[in-house]
């Protein structure tokens, strides 16, 4: 079972976002597949790498296409995600496709 | 979805506590799912995101359970299945039924 990998090549568009971007992850709660975690949705992080563009697992586990989208690791500091008193050393990291992510 | 399996940030679960010398499988039929689900994932009869979808649409008391993961690969696969045509849904028994009674027995009498 591997997930195709399209690379840049593939790219139905150019990325929107670079390393160093900070971006937001959208409040979004579909009820049918998504690789985006709860806790982080609403919040602020910086785009570390960006991985290509990959298939895209929201419609792929529908049999909706794998719609290959651009991927990108994010970073979110602890505090933004676990508030005043968490780990002040504390960084999350997620791998992110773009339609989770908008510019902040 | 907003499923079980999103538990980051989650309290009360406990230590993980890593089973000295744990075996491979712990059951034979463990090692036979595991078998049956990457045979068919290997013959394009699902993907990698759809039999995720699958397993974490199971209900929060069986994802969180006394199941061990061959157990929700199990269960989730037996929905696949029948979903995608290739397991004809026949009176009230599945395999994937049977094997999670099995497992749930034989951990009740280790204890």
């Amino acid at each position: 079972m591997v997930r195709g990998k399209f690379g840049r090549a593939g790219a139905r568009a150019p990325a929107k976002f670079k390393p160093g971007d900070r971006v937001r992850a959208k409040n979004i709660h579909p009820a049918t597949h998504t690789r985006l975690p709860r806790y982080v949705r609403g919040h602020v992080g910086v785009v570390e790498r960006d991985h290509g563009c990959h298939v895209f697992p929201d419609t792929a586990a529908t049999e909706a296409g794998e719609n290959p989208q651009w991927l990108y690791t994010v970073v979110f500091d602890g505090a933004e995600l676990w508030g005043p008193d968490a780990d002040p050393t504390v960084k999350i990291s997620i791998d992110a496709f773009e339609p989770y992510l908008e510019a902040a | 979805m907003n499923g079980v399996h999103d538990m980051g940030g989650m309290d009360g679960f406990g230590k993980v506590e890593p089973e000295p010398n744990e075996p491979m499988f712990h059951t034979e039929w463990e090692a036979r799912v595991l078998a049956m689900v990457r045979a068919m994932g290997a013959a394009g009869a699902f993907n990698i995101d759809t039999s995720r979808f699958y397993r974490e649409m199971l209900p929060p008391h069986v994802y969180l359970g006394e199941f061990v993961l061959q157990e929700v690969a199990c269960s989730g696969s037996k929905t696949l299945l029948i979903d995608s045509g290739l397991h004809r849904r026949r009176g009230s028994r599945l395999p994937a039924t049977r094997c999670s009674r099995r497992n749930r027995s034989s951990a009740a009498s280790s204890r």
